[in-house]
């Protein structure tokens, strides 16, 4: 009976164009969309800040001066750069300001002096720090030309590199780049399928639950000779695969975009991922998303079961999303890990065992108690759906 | 047959409740300790203004609502010890009953033949003969959201009668209909009378009553004032009309 009653439920709920998008459009276009819309703006923003001649101003120095010489020297791969002279720092600020200059150079007075007597010459730069890039470009090509100056001063001192250089440190990293990926960037594959799973429960909860007391067809359902608690778990296994489906699309889109769209042009990252998506990581990873779903699926449905209307319930449902979600964030965090006090916390516990399991350093014994502590709160939040359904005031209106 | 005794309903009023009543009681009664009888082949109306319990003690004779104390009876079986047992015996239809409108009509009747477990031979010869006998077979397969109202009430009564029910429960089964739409639910119940099933409905249109029923009782502020049957009541009225006598009653209480 319960069957019956999921089967005609899912029929309901696939024809349910809210339910859809949430389920299936938004989740499956997520990834393709985001990857595309990051790599093109990156790209994009790389490519103008390069291809944009700077027109960098100077004060105090004149057309003869040699870092201005070197500085036009400078071959035009590093990004072209015009050099004007400014009669006055005033000038050359307002002008940065109005960005017909990219930036300026003031040199100090005694600056010829003190470069040809050996000792430190200053040379303040003036830029606008909203206009991101131009900065680094003119700290880059004076990086160079200071280079230059030290090696001419080092061969007139007859010394080397090496004798003002007494330790040469290198350094290794130990972790894969597995783990590394999944250690810094893990968290949002498993941030995107908490909001997922969210959002693929919320419509199918509300819809076949307070929906079905809005549009007063539970009565109905209520004088069948089938027991509350089959009609609820018949209707719950729906919230539970939507969930798990909206989760499950955003894996697909995510995969889509991978190896269709070949949007990922990291080789590194590329190995990683592909070095993933094996059953044993998608089964691990559905061995945390079922507790989860059916968490959310038991949280939501005695809402949407007190609840007398669609926008009353998508009105509570809406900012708990927000409590739910919020936590997935610490994701994002690079130094929280799986601990036994993490792993019994409700939605962070999957997170980071999700970002340990990327990493490939996951604990059996801490995947365990996550496990334990979602099947329990799975199983108390059933009850609690149960107790709320079997509320005749809640359930007619 | 319905043989309900000393039937009691309370509900336990909240904060807002109290408030909107304007009480300092913990309770509501809505239903206080009635007790009547329909027999099979007979209609029983149950008549009374708004809030007189109509409802509550239709709801409770369906199963929706558990009684606070009291029994009830339905085909024999007794409905608070048994209560899937009864509900295989009970077809209900209320005014304000919808229907899953992303479901065909077919669709929704097979749905409501698995819950009450027909047999799946008799429920394919049931459907053909009611969708025959209603003209539904050609908007079987369409929406029933896309239907009109005349259609959905045609999809309600099949979904009622789909398992063949013993006694049917109509709560004020014409409610926001027009007379054109209300007329196919006359007609079931008068079907549902010679076919020889207990039938109660709840109304407080009095015209309705005296076309249809053959024993009445009226109820009012959840207790029953009048129980007889309906020739009983004509020839005893004090007033000139139905509609009169009804206000009377009530009024007297």
């Amino acid at each position: 009976m319960i069957f019956t009653i999921f089967k005609k439920e899912l029929k309901d709920t696939l024809r349910d164009r809210r339910t859809l998008m949430a389920m299936l459009v938004i989740p499956i276009l997520i990834f393709p969309i985001i990857i595309t819309l990051f790599a093109s703006i990156s790209e994009h923003f790389k490519e103008s800040v390069m291809d944009k001649t700077l027109k960098i101003g100077y004060y105090q120095a004149s057309d003869q001066n040699s870092v201005i010489k070197m500085l036009k020297n400078i071959p035009d791969s590093l990004g072209k750069m015009t050099f004007v002279p400014i009669s006055s720092e005033k000038e050359l600020k307002e002008q940065i300001q109005l960005d017909s200059l990219q930036g300026g150079l003031v040199f100090s007075k005694q600056f010829d002096q003190q470069l040809s007597g050996e000792q430190t010459a200053n040379i303040t730069v003036f830029s606008n720090a909203t206009k991101v890039g131009y900065k680094e470009r003119i700290e880059a090509s004076l990086a160079i030309i200071d280079q230059q100056f030290i090696a001419q001063r080092l061969v007139k001192l007859k010394i080397t590199n090496e004798q003002i250089k007494p330790i040469d440190v290198s350094y290794e990293n130990t972790a894969s780049d597995q783990e590394t990926i999944g250690k810094l960037a893990g968290g949002i594959l498993p941030y995107f399928f908490i909001a997922f799973g969210f959002i693929g429960c919320m419509y199918p909860a509300i819809d076949l639950f307070t929906g079905e007391k809005e549009r007063g067809t539970i009565e109905t359902l209520l004088t069948t000779p089938v027991e509350r608690w089959k009609i609820l778990f018949g209707k719950m296994g729906v919230v539970v695969l939507s969930g798990l489906a909206a989760a499950s699309f955003a894996l697909i889109g995510l995969f889509f975009s991978i190896e269709v769209m070949d949007l990922v042009k990291d080789p590194e990252l590329l190995a990683v991922i592909h070095s993933l998506l094996t059953l044993k990581f998608l089964a691990f990873l559905y061995l945390l998303l079922i507790p989860l779903t059916v968490f959310f699926a038991g949280i939501m449905i005695p809402i949407a079961v007190y609840a007398k209307t669609f926008k009353e319930a998508q009105s509570i449902i809406t900012p708990l999303n927000i409590v739910v979600v919020l936590p997935a964030m610490v994701g994002f965090f690079p130094g929280i890990e799986l601990t036994s006090i993490t792993a019994c916390i409700p939605v962070v516990n999957i997170v980071l065992a999700t970002k340990e399991l990327i990493a490939g350093t996951l604990d059996i014994g801490l995947l365990a108690l996550s496990f334990f502590v979602m099947i329990s709160l799975a199983t108390l939040a059933v009850i609690i759906s149960f107790k709320q359904f079997d509320k005749e005031s809640n359930v007619v209106i | 047959m319905i043989e309900v005794s000393n039937l009691r309903k309370e509900f336990i009023l909240s904060k807002k409740q109290k408030k909107e009543f304007n009480t300092t009681e913990n309770t509501s009664v809505a239903v206080d300790g009635i007790s009547f009888v329909c027999e099979p082949g007979r209609v029983f109306s149950l008549l009374g203004p708004n809030g007189a319990g109509k409802t509550t003690t239709l709801r409770m004779l369906s199963t929706i609502f558990k009684p606070t104390s009291g029994s009830i009876s339905v085909a024999g079986i007794d409905l608070q010890k048994n209560p899937n047992e009864a509900r295989k015996k009970i077809g209900f239809l209320t005014g304000s009953t919808g229907l899953y409108a992303r479901l065909t009509p077919d669709e929704l009747i097979n749905y409501f033949g698995a819950l009450y477990e027909v047999n799946p031979e008799d429920l394919i010869q049931r459907k053909k003969y009611l969708f025959d006998l209603l003209g539904m077979n050609e908007f079987a397969h369409k929406r029933i959201g896309k239907l009109s109202t005349g259609m959905k009430q045609k999809v309600s009564i099949c979904r009622t009668m789909i398992h063949d029910p013993e006694v049917v429960v109509f709560d004020e089964p014409t409610s926001g209909l027009d007379v054109i739409t209300a007329e196919n639910i006359i007609q079931l119940i008068r079907d549902c009378k010679t076919q020889g099933k207990t039938v109660i409905f709840s109304s407080h249109i009095m015209s309705e009553v005296d076309l249809l029923c053959d024993d009445i009782a009226i109820i009012h502020k959840g207790k029953i004032l009048y129980n007889g049957t309906m020739k009983e009541f004509k020839a005893n009225m004090k007033t000139e009309n139905l509609t009169s006598e009804f206000i009377r009653i009530v009024h007297e209480a």
